[in-house]
């Protein structure tokens, strides 16, 4: 049985002129974010597949390592962050694709500029949310609305612990700090570093997490059954992942060793029960989070032929994960079973990210040849 | 009693020859030796009385017989005595030469030749053999005599089985014991002399019953009928050592034997002796059953005769040869070998026990010495060594443990000297091998353990060998070395060989002779890759289990998967397998609880194979290729280099000529096995030569430069620095037959003639085939601004259309008008490519000694600068260059070099150099008296035919043949260019060294 050839791109963004590092969808519009190494941060709209606006948003010697959106953060909100030792929190208009070429463009200030000073590969994470079932396609309000009940719900519960205050909820930014085997949160609204993990004040040795070398990869999320509380996992040089809770910032909740190289990548699924991660060796690994043990587990490691895994992402319905490879190839896996489904070549170099948008119909991979691939695969089904 | 007849007996004879003598008609003399006949035979007067006269018929009729006894009496007394002889002569001389043409044939037949038919053979043979002897003597029609001699003997010996009766004579002879010892012995020796050099005597072309071949013949199948008839006889329960028996009968049948063995005729003996044998034993081996054969065998009338014939020849030289014969024989029929061992046990089985020198013969001769098919060797092991029928399987110790092990010892003492190696021939090679190999098949550990050095010898022989250049020789190794471990371990065998994975290994190391007629070209070639290739492998052979293992894991792993496949919905990848235990189980309850299947099996797998070509490192520039060549960790980085290496130097950028030494030297020093996976080390290691050669061909100074100095460095090793004279031979036969492309001048009209067509109408012009041009007609529009015109052309050959996109350029009608043209452009660097080799090849440094250890590189070298000689044939600079090289080739260490791989390489490069010498420069050095080429060229003739008369290397024979007939083609031209030249100089105002031309133009003896 000959099996279907593997789809070829959709479409390819080209407009680059250095290494996409980053891209990441639009949580509610039709809209793109790529940011590249030589700065440039683009926004495409990406049923047109063109090019909306395009901004030198951080120095070009270091260029942008990672780029964020959530609905946490606003609709009409991008993070940027740039090897320039800063994280920039963007306005980009009040989403109006017409309006948004004019309103955001070169010489525009960014509404916060958080000075991290950290110097390293690690991409910032926003706090990704518990989301109920697969997200609703083409009804962007409705999830708009779930989400907006969630947040003040969590918001409620992170007053408790913060005095901040918080119109949409927390708007956190987590990034790997200063000291790089260190991970700080920080509040976007006021540039402000709230939280250290672990945290210097809890007077315990350091030790444990140094020798773990580098924060490579870090993900927050607010899953319900940390009680509202923010969680971050957190991969690290030597392989290994740490799982905190901000409650007990001294010490992470478990530590685990899935890889024997550097963790590059992590992603949690929408129900924050599990996610996957790549690292700098030939291993993917499917893990699973057990609140109650504060464990986690794997579910299934695959072997590649070829090591190296820069990014990896989860639909958002949970029905697949991507991993983006050195080898230039984009792989898909069914993420409940573990299942290959396929080997997307295009890129002629490197792949950074792969990112799914937020209707589950889109994938877009951005690589070091300067393009941002846009794949369709496995469509999801119509709810009715 | 015997006195008196013996009187009368002699006076008769008297009476007859007086008569003979005195008669003066034919008639007369018939009726005289009637007178006598009548009296020793039976005989029918009247047969012949009426072809003679009325004169002469009472006289014969008046001749009165005697009583049968009387007759009797009277034949013992006349053949016995003095009588016969005297009688013979006159027959055989006076009668046969005056009268006997006259005689009527019956009585010829009833008076003259009944004294021989029906005589005494002993006796008859003596009398008559000597006739055809007496050349000198003139008083007798010679030829008459000789004539009737010859007939005689045809007809006694041949027609009337002369030798059975003489066997038979012999068995009487015993009962009466006249003769004893010494005496007799020398009797039957002297007469089976006679009877074996009849053959010579007689006159050839005359009758053919007495040429060797079938007269041989015939005497051979009377006396074994004979030997068969005296077996049948002998009484049952005779010990076999009793002498009375054995004595004449078996003495003279021996005597006879060993005669026409030395006499050269075994063969014929062997065809007659042969299927007696063989079907006396096959009879016997199909009744009985394998006990105790043995003994059966002695005591079988009809048997027994053939040992003690055997035991009987006194003479090692004719047994030898009888042997040998035997065993060629039996091999060409294909006897199988139970019949081959029976029948050598029949034949030798006494004399192998009683006689050393048998023994030795077959322990030690014909298992060293001698070369036999492997059938043979087996048979010879059997008999010889281990003393029992190969069918013999169910006594596994029933042979000599001692005498295996023995013969072992001594067969490993001679296999693993490297002298024998060296020198002995390749059959003689094989032979020894195949029979060490079989010793130790038939040995078990412990009578291995039993020897002292042995085991070490074995290693020392197969390494030794291993390092041959020969394939053949690595081939006897690694049997040896197979078998050897066969014994020492049987679960684990050791290969050094890839292709020889059979459980039986083929012995017979057939070389392959027939491909080596292009002898000296080909040699070279693989045989180094093939050697290098052989250490690796003993290096590997430990890898062996490891790898099965794998394979065994892998075919697991691929029932598995089949297994798996049945699932329709399950995909497997197979790196997945490794967690597949946590997947089944645990993917389903990971899934939440409203897991939809509908949404699952839509999510089916696209085709998940996937290569890696897209991921190799593309080099474009020489710089990265060095560079990546370096980084011997990157193991994709070196292959892919590799792999673009020729490319880039073929196309010869600016900036090679500054890369050329770097880039040699890491091509020389990147280990090719380090980074392909097994198997593929041929095809890295042959970019990487590619790349060399294109190296050498496109900059060629500089990276020779760096290449001879890695030639004797220390720091590679002999695969390297063969490899560097491989590529050096490749790229002066490359720069030699250089190929240009060439533009061909096509003149063109720059004015076009005025023609009745529109200027504006394009021409035709272009490839053949195309077709006419139309005009493109543009609809809606009346009026053209441009004309435009098109039409097809056919593709070019070669052309691949791609799609729709199709490619134009200027460039391309260039390729059809160009002409390959080939041009030597090797001379110009054949100085460059030979000085510096030659320079340092007799010097001993660290980790290089060409002379002594490293002589596959000597080889490889000369072979090199043989190549390159010949690349620049005929220019000037082989010329030049030749007087060096031969200097080099001069050189004692050089051309009698011990090994033969070396010796061929001289062999090969002395041909090069005659055959790139032009003879007109030969010619004027020998004008101007330049000594130097002429005396270089004698020596190669000299030394050449040393070589062919000598050398026991087969193929340093067939090369110094060669180099010798090319040596006298160069002497012919030489010597014509000398005529020519002479015709218009003279000979005396040149001073022609006269001794040295005539040198140059001797015509070797081929």
């Amino acid at each position: 049985m000959s099996k279907r050839p593997p789809p070829d791109p959709v479409a390819v963004l080209r407009g680059h002129r250095a290494s996409v590092m980053d891209v990441c969808f639009h949580p509610s519009k039709n809209i793109l974010f790529s940011g590249a190494a030589d700065g440039e941060l683009r926004i495409w709209d990406s049923v047109q597949r063109r090019t909306i606006s395009s901004a030198l948003v951080h120095n070009a010697a270091h260029g942008i390592i990672g780029l964020a959106a959530s609905p946490l953060i606003g609709d009409d909100k991008v993070v940027s962050q740039g090897r320039d030792g800063t994280v920039k929190y963007w306005d980009i208009g009040d989403g109006d694709l017409s309006r948004l070429k004019s309103s955001f463009c070169l010489n525009r200030n960014p509404l916060v500029t958080i000075k991290t000073n950290s110097y390293h590969f690690c991409k910032l994470s926003l706090v990704k949310k518990f989301a109920f079932g697969p997200c609703q396609t083409g009804v962007p309000e409705n999830c708009q609305d779930a989400e907006g009940g969630e947040t003040t719900f969590q918001g409620n519960q992170m007053e408790s612990i913060e005095d901040s205050e918080q119109v949409k909820g927390p708007k956190y930014v987590a990034v790997s700090g200063e000291q790089s085997s260190v991970v700080e949160l920080w509040d976007l609204a006021s540039a402000e570093k709230f939280l250290q993990l672990p945290h210097l004040s809890s007077g315990l040795p350091n030790t444990t997490t140094k020798a773990r070398g580098m924060c490579m990869a870090l993900q927050a999320f607010l899953s319900p059954e940390s009680q509202g509380y923010l969680n971050v996992l957190t991969g690290y040089e030597d392989g290994s992942m740490a799982w905190w809770d901000v409650r007990n910032p001294g010490v992470p909740m478990n530590s685990v060793k899935f890889h024997k190289e550097p963790v590059l990548s992590l992603c949690i699924d929408g129900a924050c029960s599990g996610g996957i991660s790549g690292a700098a060796d030939e291993k993917l690994v499917f893990f699973s989070l057990d609140y109650q043990l504060g464990s986690a587990l794997v579910k299934k490691e695959i072997t590649l032929e070829r090591p190296g895994i820069a990014g990896t992402s989860i639909r958002p319905d949970g029905k697949i994960a991507a991993f983006a490879g050195w080898d230039h190839r984009v792989r898909v896996y069914n993420y409940r079973k573990g299942i290959a489904l396929a080997i997307l070549k295009y890129h002629h170099a490197t792949c950074n990210t792969v990112s799914f948008s937020a209707d589950s119909k889109l994938l877009a991979s951005s690589s070091e040849d300067t393009t941002v691939a846009m794949w369709e695969l496995y469509p999801p089904q119509t709810v009715t | 009693m015997g006195e008196v007849e013996e009187k009368a007996v002699l006076e008769k004879v008297g009476n007859v020859v007086a008569s003979i003598n005195g008669s003066k008609h034919v008639d007369q003399v018939i009726s005289a030796v009637y007178s006598l006949a009548a009296l020793l035979f039976p005989l029918e007067t009247l047969s012949f009385i009426g072809s003679i006269s009325e004169k002469y018929r009472d006289e014969v009729r008046s001749v009165e017989a005697l009583s049968e006894n009387q007759t009797k009496e009277w034949w013992k007394v006349f053949y016995k005595g003095a009588a016969f002889p005297a009688l013979a002569r006159v027959l055989l001389y006076d009668v046969a030469s005056d009268w006997l043409v006259c005689f009527p044939i019956s009585a010829r037949k009833n008076v003259y030749d009944v004294f021989f038919v029906k005589g005494r053979m002993t006796e008859v043979v003596q009398a008559i053999v000597p006739c055809l002897q007496n050349r000198g003597s003139t008083s007798y029609d010679t030829s008459a005599v000789y004539s009737n001699a010859e007939r005689l003997l045809v007809l006694c010996l041949v027609e009337n089985d002369g030798a059975f009766q003489m066997v038979k004579e012999f068995n009487f002879q015993c009962e009466s014991e006249e003769l004893t010892g010494d005496k007799l012995k020398q009797a039957i020796s002297m007469l089976a002399q006679l009877v074996t050099s009849i053959p010579d005597k007689a006159r050839p072309g005359i009758s053919s019953a007495l040429s060797s071949h079938l007269f041989f013949k015939s005497i051979t199948t009377q006396l074994l009928s004979g030997a068969e008839e005296w077996d049948k006889n002998l009484p049952d329960g005779v010990d076999s050592c009793n002498k009375i028996y054995t004595h004449d009968t078996i003495v003279f049948i021996g005597e006879i034997v060993a005669r026409i063995c030395r006499r050269g005729s075994a063969d014929v003996l062997l065809s007659e002796l042969i299927p007696r044998v063989l079907c006396q034993a096959r009879n016997f081996l199909s009744g009985t059953a394998n006990v105790s054969v043995n003994k059966t065998f002695e005591l079988k009338p009809g048997l027994r005769f053939w040992s003690r014939v055997i035991e009987e020849i006194k003479d090692s030289y004719a047994v030898e040869r009888l042997s040998e014969q035997l065993l060629h024989q039996l091999a060409a029929q294909n006897t199988n070998d139970i019949e081959a061992y029976w029948i050598l046990w029949i034949l030798f089985h006494r004399s192998y026990e009683n006689q050393p020198l048998i023994r030795s013969m077959f322990v030690d001769k014909f298992l060293l010495w001698k070369v036999f098919p492997i059938c043979c060797l087996r048979w010879i092991l059997h008999f010889a060594i281990l003393e029992c029928s190969p069918d013999n399987t169910l006594l596994t110790k029933a042979y000599h443990a001692h005498r295996l092990v023995e013969t072992m010892q001594r067969l490993v003492s001679v296999w693993s000297k490297r002298e024998f190696v060296q020198s002995s021939r390749l059959e003689q090679q094989a032979y020894v091998t195949a029979a060490l190999g079989l010793c130790l098949e038939k040995m078990s550990k412990e009578d291995l353990d039993a020897t002292k050095d042995a085991i070490h010898s074995i290693l020392q022989g197969v390494s030794c060998r291993l390092e041959s250049p020969d394939h053949l020789v690595r081939k006897m190794a690694s049997s040896v070395a197979l078998v050897f471990s066969k014994v020492v371990d049987p679960q684990n065998p050791l290969y050094l060989d890839d292709n020889c994975h059979d459980e039986t290994i083929d012995w017979e190391f057939k070389p392959t002779m027939s491909d080596r007629s292009s002898v000296a070209k080909s040699h070279h070639k693989d045989e180094e890759a093939d050697k290098v290739k052989g250490l690796d492998m003993a290096k590997e052979a430990n890898g062996v289990d490891d790898a099965d293992m794998g394979k065994k894991v892998k075919g697991r792993k691929q029932k598995l998967l089949e297994f798996k496949l049945v699932d329709p919905d399950e995909v497997i990848d197979p790196a997945a397998l490794n967690g597949e235990l946590i997947s089944d189980g645990e993917g389903d309850d990971f899934g939440s609880e409203d897991s939809d299947s509908l949404s699952d099996t839509s999510l089916e797998p696209y085709d998940l194979t996937d290569d890696d070509a897209d991921l190799k490192r593309k080099f474009s520039q020489l710089v990265d290729v060095v560079g990546a060549l370096r980084k011997s960790d990157d193991v994709d980085g070196v292959e892919g280099a590799l792999n673009v290496a020729e490319k880039l130097v073929r196309a010869s950028p600016d900036e090679l000529k500054y890369v050329a030494s770097d880039l040699a030297r890491t091509l020389v020093q990147v280990r090719c096995s380090d980074f392909t996976v097994e198997g593929e080390e041929e095809s890295a290691e042959e970019k990487r030569q590619k790349a060399l050669v294109a190296l050498i061909v496109t900059c060629p100074l500089e990276s020779l430069e760096a290449l001879h100095t890695l030639l004797y460095s220390a720091t590679v090793d002999v695969s390297q620095r063969i490899m560097i004279l491989d590529v050096m031979t490749g790229a002066a036969q490359e720069l030699a037959s250089m190929k240009f492309l060439k533009p061909e001048y096509q003149p063109r009209n720059l004015i076009s003639s005025v023609s009745d067509k529109p200027w504006f109408i394009p021409r035709n012009i272009g490839p053949p085939g195309a077709s006419s041009w139309k005009e493109i007609s543009t609809p809606g529009t009346l009026l053209n601004w441009s004309y435009s015109y098109e039409r097809e052309l056919p593709p070019r050959p070669g052309q691949i259309q791609r799609g729709k996109t199709r490619r134009w350029s200027l460039q391309s009608s260039v390729n059809e008008n160009q002409l390959e043209q080939s041009q030597n452009q090797f001379p110009q660097y054949a100085a460059a490519f030979m000085l510096p080799a030659m320079l340092g090849f007799d010097k001993k440094r660290h980790g290089v000694d060409l002379l002594g250890r490293d002589f596959i590189v000597l080889g490889k070298l000369i072979f090199m600068l043989g190549v390159c000689i010949k690349s620049a044939a005929m220019h000037p600079e082989a010329s030049v260059l030749a007087s060096p090289l031969l200097d080099m080739l001069r050189v004692r260490e050089i051309s009698h070099h011990i090994e033969p791989y070396v010796r061929r390489s001289v062999l090969f490069a002395a041909s090069c150099i005659l055959v790139a010498i032009h003879p007109t420069h030969v010619a004027s050095a020998l004008m101007a008296g330049n000594t130097e080429i002429p005396r270089g060229l004698e020596w190669i003739r000299t030394w050449a035919h040393d070589i062919a008369e000598s050398d026991t290397d087969r193929e340093c024979y067939m090369l110094a043949m060669t180099c010798l007939q090319l040596h006298s083609e160069l002497a012919l031209q030489t010597s014509r260019a000398l005529e020519s030249t002479e015709g218009t100089f003279g000979t005396e105002t040149l001073g022609l060294p006269s001794a040295l031309a005539s040198g140059m133009i001797k015509i070797p003896r081929v």
